[in-house]
């Protein structure tokens, strides 16, 4: 009888304290009984506890085979506000070369951007400010492919952004600023 | 393969997977390739042609060897030694930029001697060089900084006991855009090759040896280019930056939007770099089909120019007659309530210079929907024949990456150089590289490179036509394998247009028959502005003259600033309604003002001369008041009682994409057809032709300022400034 108590007790003591405990921690009423501080037994699911044993067997069966859906849309659980899914559009592009420099280390990879939204200069320092929270959330990628799956799953509008860069491959040579005969022949050094 | 749902695809992106791609390069593909070579790059085989440089294979094999010096667009130098690499069975480090590879060779990128090598050259560079790093504006985007740290020794073993100090060397002057610190000056020759090869000056030079040398004029003279610009980003140190972006801001402050140019018809692709709302410089973006990775100085530097006259508040006129700001909601009531009033036959709507797709989609649609048809752009072109019914009539059909594979080019009436500077360079690689050889009609100007001069006279295209001419530019272009025919569209105002570009269409069709490779464009036509082509696409009128003359009760600029509309030219009880950014010929002669967005502020579709969609990225926000401008007559449609049917920018483009898929298919080109059929259409309006053909603009002092940002630009003012000081100059 006494377990039969205990066990309701348990059954219903409040969730929340075990599958959040930095929730409950962080309240000093809670912390004295805080289950997640305290070694307990295994809760066990009153619809498991109360099941007959062939619903418990077809349960089983339905556990062993894992479905996994083909689209993933996680924008319902992501916590992004609606907002910022459905009115943003992701451009996905390859980072440009700075003309400024020779050097092409950093740009060998996708990226993802949000549209550029109202940014304006804050009175206190002169820094930057924008309400916007994704305004400087870029995502680099190893190719389009990953950002576009990343961007779906994340109900986001997006459109690809090819670069023009391939061109044809033209040796190049040292002879022709010396030759006689063409106009490449250099006039000034 | 991408995945692109189609409906996503009309709307948003590049519909890339859908129409095929129809840009091809024109190259040697008939000749066969000769057998290649195998060549070690850190033990790693590489496969590459003969004649293929050591830094080549070694970029094929994805290993960067540093360099100063070398620059993939300029002719080799190899003068800076810094891609110095080791090669075995060789006795000494080879420069890797001018050595062809040969058969077998091992070439060790990361061994020993190649560090000390490279560590060598950095110490001789840095004896030299300044330690002014925390004053250069180069700073942050320094090759030689990043390559001092990546491959210069880790100690020093510069020790100026003496105090004698570095080598200085005396700042020079060339002009109002770059700045020269020149004993930052590493001496490696870009800018004297790109100017001497790209821009066609030959004023830099060296003078000097050994440590005296020094990389200047010789004379204190201007470096006179349109490409000027070009060598502030070439330059791998601080010895040129930009003047007017000096002390402004580090690379590491300012935000890269991408985006697009809208300052010449070729729409070259830009990196726009902003700060708290503000646009500091704007930098080229490589697009192999468009620029390269060149930009011109208009489209560099005219950037100040959108700070300054801008329109940020809706403004109505007073009962004095000035222009006094008001609320959107007066200002569109106002506008509204005037389209409303006007009979729709006397509404003229005229597309300017700088409109984008989306504005100019909307305000046709506004004025259809108010029973108008009188929506016009400021270009005239002729209506005669097929007119504007044949996208290939109006367009640059060559393309401009496939003019460098031209033979032989014949330039009508346009001045490319300061028209389009980006495809004048193309004409002078091809020039240079091909042996391609241009001529030109029309009155003698300076290209930059050598050209058959046949004169001025319009009946030369006649002759050329008919095939009667005798001159030798006859000859050329008919034993010419990839001929390329440029028409401007500035010759097509005249009454002779229509029969000018009849008999241009008839020589292109000609030569276009001879031809062995069926898919190649003789006939281009080469358009002034950004907003023509997307006008034209869009079912605009060319030219206002017609409907200006029935006398228009209601005048709507979307953004017309070219002068073409004058309170003058129009009727006493006019009212003209501007909408556009700034305040220039157009706001000037308005009676009701609605600021809209330069195209650094809004995301918007642009077409360039050849036909080809892009969109611009907004990098800030409108000043002030001002808005997007579809979305301007959106809101006026509204208050018209003639909503139109789209909400957001998507619906915009799917109106676009009904109209033309072109228009949305970003980035890419369509391929043009229906020569024949233009030139059977066009050959009723032949007509004797007789005047001479002119272009507007002949001189560099011409090129700075042509549309309302340039002309609002205190840079661009400097420029034509030191170009007419520059003339007055003896050298």
């Amino acid at each position: 009888m006494l377990q039969a108590v205990g066990r309701i007790a348990s059954l219903s003591k409040p969730n929340l304290s075990r599958s959040l405990p930095s929730l409950a921690i962080c309240n000093s009423r809670y912390a004295s009984s805080d289950p997640s501080c305290l070694k307990e037994a295994p809760i066990i699911d009153t619809d498991a506890a109360i099941a007959l044993p062939e619903e418990q067997r077809s349960r089983r069966a339905l556990e062993s085979s894992i479905v996994v859906p083909i689209k993933v849309d996680l924008s319902p659980v992501s916590g992004v506000p609606e907002e910022h899914i459905k009115t943003r559009r992701v451009r996905i592009y390859q980072p440009p070369k700075n003309a400024m420099q020779s050097g092409t280390n950093n740009i060998h990879h996708w990226e993802m951007e949000f549209d550029t939204r109202q940014r304006w200069e804050n009175p206190l320092m002169g820094w930057t400010s924008t309400g916007d929270p994704l305004s400087n959330m870029k995502i680099e990628f190893k190719s389009p492919d990953e950002a576009i799956e990343h961007c779906e799953k994340n109900g986001w509008c997006w459109y690809l952004d090819e670069p023009k860069i391939e061109k044809e491959f033209k040796p190049k040579n040292y002879g022709v600023n010396f030759s006689w005969n063409r106009r490449t022949r250099v006039s000034t050094k | 393969m991408l995945r692109q749902p189609l409906t996503r695809a009309l709307a948003l992106g590049s519909p890339t997977r859908l129409a095929p791609v129809t840009t091809r390069r024109y190259a040697e593909q008939a000749q066969a390739q000769p057998e290649k070579v195998e060549v070690f790059i850190d033990d790693q085989p590489v496969h590459v042609l003969p004649g293929t440089t050591v830094l080549q294979a070694a970029a094929l094999a994805g290993v960067e060897i540093p360099r100063f010096c070398y620059h993939e667009r300029l002719a080799v130098a190899g003068n800076c030694r810094m891609c110095l690499v080791e090669v075995e069975k060789s006795p000494k480090p080879v420069a890797a930029c001018a050595m062809p590879v040969m058969k077998g060779m091992r070439v060790k990128t990361n061994s020993d001697l190649t560090k000390k090598a490279r560590e060598g050259v950095m110490e001789f560079l840095l004896v030299n060089h300044p330690l002014d790093c925390p004053i250069c504006d180069q700073g942050g985007e320094c090759d030689l900084q990043d390559q001092s740290m990546a491959f210069g020794s880790d100690r020093s073993r510069f020790t100026d006991i003496h105090f004698s100090g570095k080598r200085a060397v005396e700042d020079k002057d060339v002009g109002p855009l770059i700045k020269t610190i020149m004993t930052r000056c590493i001496h490696c020759t870009r800018c004297i090759r790109f100017a001497s090869e790209v821009a066609g000056v030959d004023d830099f030079g060296t003078t000097g040896r050994g440590t005296d040398m020094q990389v200047g004029t010789y004379v204190e003279k201007m470096l006179l280019s349109e490409l000027s610009g070009n060598i502030i980003d070439l330059c791998p140190v601080g010895a040129l930056t930009s003047k007017p972006y000096s002390f402004a801001a580090r690379p590491w402050e300012t935000r890269r939007i991408d985006s697009v140019d809208v300052l010449d018809p070729l729409g070259s692709n830009i990196v726009v770099a902003t700060r708290t709302n503000e646009v500091l410089r704007i930098l080229p973006r490589t697009n192999e089909e468009i620029n390269e990775e060149w930009l011109s100085d208009k489209s560099r530097f005219a950037c100040d120019g959108l700070k300054r006259q801008r329109l940020v508040t809706p403004m109505l006129k007073d009962s004095r007659g000035n222009l006094t700001p008001v609320e959107w909601e007066d200002a569109v009531v106002a506008a509204a309530s005037a389209l409303r009033d006007c009979p729709p036959d006397k509404i003229l709507a005229v597309g300017g210079e700088m409109a984008d797709a989306e504005s100019l989609v909307a305000l046709k649609d506004l004025v259809n929907r108010l029973g108008g048809e009188n929506v016009c752009t400021e270009q005239y072109f002729p209506m005669e024949g097929a007119g504007t019914d044949l996208r290939s009539s109006y367009l640059l059909n060559t393309k401009i990456a496939n003019v460098e594979d031209a033979d032989f080019v014949l330039l009508i009436g346009t001045n490319v150089r300061f028209e389009a500077p980006l495809l004048n360079a193309r004409i002078r690689k091809a020039f240079i590289h091909k042996e391609t050889d241009v001529a030109f009609i029309g009155p003698k100007v300076d290209l930059t490179y050598e050209y058959m001069h046949v004169g001025d006279s319009a009946s030369l295209v006649k002759d050329l036509a008919s095939g009667t001419s005798g001159h030798e530019v006859m000859k050329r272009l008919q034993s010419a394998k990839r001929p390329v025919v440029i028409l401007g569209a500035d010759q097509l105002k005249t009454k002779e247009g229509a029969a000018l570009l009849s008999y241009t269409q008839e020589l292109a069709s000609k030569l276009q028959e001879n031809l062995q490779e069926k898919d190649w464009k003789v006939l281009n036509v080469l358009q002034r502005t950004t907003g023509q082509v997307a006008a034209l696409d869009i079912g605009y009128k060319p030219g206002v003259g017609p409907v200006l003359a029935s006398g228009p009760k209601l005048v709507y600029l979307l953004g017309a600033d070219a002068g073409v509309v004058t309170r003058e030219a129009l009727p006493k009880d006019v009212t003209v309604i501007y909408q556009g950014h700034h305040g220039d010929q157009g706001a000037s002669i308005a009676d009701i003002v609605l600021p809209g967005a330069a195209y650094t502020e809004k995301r918007a579709t642009y077409v360039n001369a050849e036909g080809r969609a892009q969109q611009t990225l907004p990098a800030v926000t409108p000043p002030g008041k001002a808005r997007e401008d579809w979305k301007i007559i959106r809101a006026l449609s509204e208050v018209c009682g003639e909503g139109l049917p789209y909400d957001n920018l998507d619906e915009v483009r799917s109106r676009l994409a009904e109209i033309s898929p072109a228009l949305v298919a970003y980035g890419n080109v369509q391929g043009n057809n229906y020569f024949a059929q233009a030139l059977a259409l066009a050959k009723s309006v032949q007509r004797p032709v007789s005047g001479k053909l002119d272009v507007q603009l002949k001189q560099l002092e011409d090129f700075f300022m042509t549309d309302p940002i340039s002309r609002a630009s205190p840079t661009m003012a400097k420029c034509v400034q030191a170009v007419l000081k520059q003339k007055q100059s003896p050298y």
